[in-house]
């Protein structure tokens, strides 16, 4: 994993736009979702670090996260995008694929 | 070392199931790896690959998608250190084996203690498990040895809090207390195996001998079965 740069992920963003996307999604203590499917409308990111993510998708729908500090276009082409404390453990985190992520 | 007791346990069997890698290692590598040494022949089956846990090596290393392979890696070079025979996974995905079909987890628990005749069955307590995996496939694994009704039946606990047994409804017949001082060794060997979980915790990686100092000399174990073992091993 990577230090987000803030451009650079944003151009990665939205060479997810217009396309039906995989979503695999988590508040690591909380919650997770796997493989919601969406179309997406638009990708947006703020802050200065640790950053937001917001996702328009469906023409209806939200899925916003912060605290995103790492980040990584893997080999399958999926933009992994990540959150950790400052102890190194992982709070959230955000993967966009073109196909369904493993069960 | 008791040589009696190596002849005792020689070619024994033991079945010891657990939700995520590390489990084995973390609560009882010391009792592992004891009984591996004298001879018992030891089956881990891990639920999970522990892909949802939130640590990943510091600075992060792995990511939520590569973190199941690098855990199961880990796992066979900890089962390894331990000397632990046989490893198979559940391939249930981490934080939902609660939520998997009881009946036929039973079954597949069942299956194995079938095909493996284990004499010792070791698993989370149902309830004092700590972690809703923990306590989903203690209450399985139970289930399934009631069912196997062969050997013995004993459930984890962590560090000394069988020291007070009866906190948790229990006397003090109802606990083992197995003694793993000349197996820290291989207790630290494991945990070290299990890097990107034990990379965040510094004791891990001081010297031998200080690193050693924060294991306890002994591993409780509550008996979850009518058995005639005495009250520091596992093993008739």
């Amino acid at each position: 994993m990577n230090l987000i740069e803030k451009k650079r992920a944003e151009e990665m963003l939205n060479a997810f736009v217009g396309s039906d996307v995989y979503l695999h999604s988590e508040a690591t203590s909380y919650l997770f979702v796997r493989n919601f499917k969406v179309n997406l409308t638009d990708a947006f990111i703020a802050g200065e670090g640790p950053y937001r993510v917001a996702l328009r998708f469906d023409g209806h729908g939200w899925l916003r996260i912060e605290g995103l500090t790492h980040l990584e276009l893997d080999e399958q082409g999926r933009l992994l995008l990540e959150g950790f404390d400052d102890r190194g453990r992982m709070d959230v985190a955000l993967h966009l694929g073109r196909g369904p992520f493993p069960e | 070392m008791n040589t009696n007791h190596s002849t005792s346990t020689k070619g024994r069997k033991m079945l010891a199931v657990f939700a995520h890698p590390d489990d084995e290692s973390f609560i009882c590598g010391g009792s592992l790896a004891k009984y591996a040494a004298e001879g018992v022949e030891i089956t881990v089956v891990s639920a999970t690959r522990g892909e949802m846990g939130r640590r990943m090596g510091n600075p992060p290393y792995l990511n939520r998608e590569t973190l199941a392979a690098a855990r199961e890696i880990e796992l066979r070079q900890a089962c390894a250190h331990l000397g632990v025979h046989e490893l198979k996974f559940l391939d249930i995905r981490d934080k939902t084996v609660e939520f998997i079909n009881e009946e036929q987890l039973i079954g597949r628990i069942e299956a194995l203690m079938q095909e493996l005749q284990p004499e010792v069955v070791i698993t989370f307590h149902e309830t004092l498990g700590g972690h809703p995996d923990h306590c989903a496939i203690g209450k399985v694994t139970t289930a399934a040895f009631r069912r196997y009704g062969q050997g013995s039946l004993y459930f984890v606990s962590f560090g000394d809090m069988m020291l007070q047994p009866d906190k948790y409804g229990y006397t003090p017949g109802d606990i083992v207390r197995v003694e793993v001082q000349d197996h820290l060794k291989a207790k630290l060997a494991a945990f070290r195996a299990h890097r990107c979980q034990s990379e965040l915790m510094e004791w891990v990686w001081q010297r031998d001998d200080k690193a050693m100092r924060n294991f306890g000399r002994y591993e409780y174990f509550i008996r979850g079965s009518q058995s005639q073992s005495g009250k520091d091993s596992l093993f008739r």
